[in-house]
């Protein structure tokens, strides 16, 4: 199967921070689901490192992949939209 | 010893000092006594143990704070940070001591980062309580969960505010201001608290001091019965000595508003409805939220302000570049040279929003602050179609000019917030600088003064739109320096209302003039005071 990538723009005045990041992680987690995020520079962080996703550094304005390679116990088009609105929740 | 500060708060409280300080041996670098491998599986289960008993701690608290406690604490369960500390394990260093090498690692790592950045004391402090933990140090703060504890502290971190339980009566700090971490959750949790107090650390251990947040002080030795009293205002006249209206971001602000005393909406700030807006609404778009808004608004006059972006408060559809300096960089209607289009479109989608409700509405625009910026926003206006333009005043450099705006304008509003930033060259946020952003502040009240008297010259209103009237003392002393409204939050409508019901205006002169008499803050605010008790 191949993955699911749904490229989105933060608008999240901080970027991309601690906070949504924490959720992230807790999300995937539960759903048992592999993804990972590409920033536009091409660096990648799996969505299950706080300290990866971070280090991408992505800030306000700046695209976002986020690839989802299976979405365990959720699907890949709502899993992929459910980050998309922890990442721009702010 | 007396100590004063910012009070927050309104019940006075009396406890013992509880300092809090973290024993320099917790941080101290230390060498192993075990087996690299030992040394990460220690790591590991202290990480576990300790990350279990804060979200434990933290379950009664609020929810921001959880959710921030929570985002810090999967950062440091992440594997990647003990993959981080392992090459420091190798070479001989003990467990804490290579989680906080590999914390510093990282927090090099992410430069800049000013999000991060400022959650690495929180970290740092989370990583000391895993330290105690394996080093059989006391850990944390230990508030004892009996007695009336004040807690002293530098500043206080979310990790530290989530550990209070009923035994913390107080707390007092020698940083943050009005607006600060401790002070928001200090209200949101009932304690009476002192910011800003210098010397506090000085306190010592154990000592009964008197917290009097209506008097911004903290006393040692001090009882309960010399606490300055609260003043309940009790409403004599059916109606307020000057208008008080809301301030509001959107529609749900809005309905919240109309069911306050509040007579219209003195700032609605449009930039709230398009923080997460990534294309340029089209007028229609604009026209359909704005009309929304002002057909739920309260009854009365309904104050619009353009778009207030900049570096810090992005809007993402007018890309604004990273800034060194947000606040004194291009925001607000400085805005305009770039996006003048959006600022034509925003203009034309109020007036379509004015025509289809028929309400009273006054359009001004923020961060303005020479003449010709004065008559270009006029001109835009009258461009669109809007009768009633007005400025915000928030910029020092306006003061002095507003003579020379003579028919252009028909009301001004002053920003406090702002103006006081600006006024005093004091960032808002700035942990040490809460003092000089104290609204009670002579030279701001003084400028305020000048501000309404500039505009009783040139025969327009003049209103405060800032946090600062929200304190119904202040409400009162605006009134009497010929303020002609005030405009806050819909939470606090209600008892500034009350407050400027229960006085007349040669009271409220009486109480201006108090303030503008004083040298210092804390002395104008006692001034006034004393008349209401």
């Amino acid at each position: 199967m191949s993955a699911l990538v749904h490229t989105i723009t933060v608008t999240d005045p901080i970027g991309l921070h601690a906070r949504p990041v924490g959720q992230i992680v807790t999300l995937v987690r539960e759903k048992g689901a592999t993804v990972t995020l590409r920033s536009a520079s091409g660096a990648e962080g799996l969505a299950t490192s706080a300290l990866k996703m971070l280090a991408l550094k992505v800030k306000t304005g700046e695209t976002l992949a986020i690839v989802v390679e299976s979405a365990g116990s959720s699907d890949p088009d709502t899993l992929a939209h459910d980050i998309e609105r922890l990442i721009n929740q702010g | 010893m007396e100590l004063t500060g910012i009070g927050v708060g309104s019940h006075a409280a009396v406890g013992d000092v509880f300092l809090l300080t973290t024993s320099d041996e917790v941080f101290e670098h230390r060498k192993s006594t075990h087996t690299p491998s030992e040394e990460a599986s220690i790591l590991g289960t202290a990480i576990a143990t300790t990350a279990a008993t804060i979200r434990d701690e933290a379950s009664s608290g609020d929810a921001t704070t959880q959710e921030i406690l929570d985002a810090l604490l999967i950062i440091l369960e992440d594997p990647e940070l003990q993959e981080m500390a392992r090459p420091h394990l190798e070479s001989g260093a003990d467990a804490p001591t290579g989680l906080f090498r590999a914390l510093d690692e990282f927090a090099e790592l992410m430069g800049d980062d000013e999000d991060f950045q400022s959650r690495v004391a929180d970290l740092r402090g989370i990583a000391a309580r895993i330290s105690a933990w394996i080093r059989g140090l006391a850990a944390g703060p230990g508030i004892p969960a009996e007695g009336s504890w004040i807690v002293v502290a530098e500043d206080l971190t979310p990790l530290e505010t989530s550990q209070f339980g009923d035994s913390v009566v107080g707390v007092i700090t020698e940083l943050g201001g009005p607006t600060s971490h401790t002070a928001i959750i200090c209200r949101a949790l009932g304690i009476p608290a002192l910011v800003s107090a210098t010397g506090a650390m000085t306190l010592e251990q154990g000592s009964s001091v008197l917290m009097d947040p209506e008097g911004n002080r903290a006393v040692v030795g001090g009882e309960l019965s010399s606490a300055t009293t609260a003043i309940s205002f009790i409403a004599s006249a059916d109606a307020p000595l000057i208008t008080v209206r809301a301030n509001i971001g959107g529609l749900a602000d809005a309905e919240k508003a109309a069911e306050t005393a509040a007579r219209g909406v003195g700032l609605f700030r449009t930039e709230v409805l398009h923080l997460s807006s990534s294309t340029m609404p089209s007028v229609e778009e604009q026209a359909t939220l704005y009309t929304e808004v002002l057909k739920a608004a309260p009854a009365g006059k309904i104050i619009i302000r353009t778009i207030d972006a900049g570096s810090d408060k992005p809007v993402p559809f007018l890309s604004i570049p990273r800034e060194d300096n947000p606040a004194l960089g291009v925001r607000g209607f400085r805005l305009t040279a770039e996006h003048l289009d959006f600022q034509r479109s925003q203009l034309t989608a109020i007036a379509q929003a004015i025509n289809a409700t028929g309400r009273d509405v006054g359009v001004m625009a923020p961060m303005v602050s020479t003449v010709s910026e004065v008559r270009e926003f006029a001109a835009l206006c009258d461009d669109a179609g809007i009768t009633q333009v007005g400025i915000m005043i928030e910029t020092p450099a306006i003061v002095p000019v507003m003579a020379d705006l003579e028919g252009l304008l028909s009301f001004v509003s002053i920003g406090t917030n702002d103006l006081s930033q600006y006024l005093f060259a004091a960032d808002r946020m700035h942990p040490h600088l809460g003092a000089l952003n104290d609204p009670w502040q002579p030279g701001l009240l003084r400028t305020v003064a000048a501000i309404a008297e500039s505009a009783r010259k040139l025969k327009i209103p003049a209103g405060v739109c800032g946090e600062s009237a929200a304190n119904p003392l202040l409400s009162i002393v605006f009134a009497g320096l010929g303020i002609d409204s005030v405009s806050v939050a819909p939470s606090a409508v209600d008892a500034v209302s009350t407050a400027l019901s229960a006085v007349d205006s040669t009271t409220a002169t009486k109480a201006a003039k108090r303030a503008l008499a004083a040298s210092t803050p804390n002395d104008a605010e006692a001034a006034v005071r004393a008349l209401f008790s």
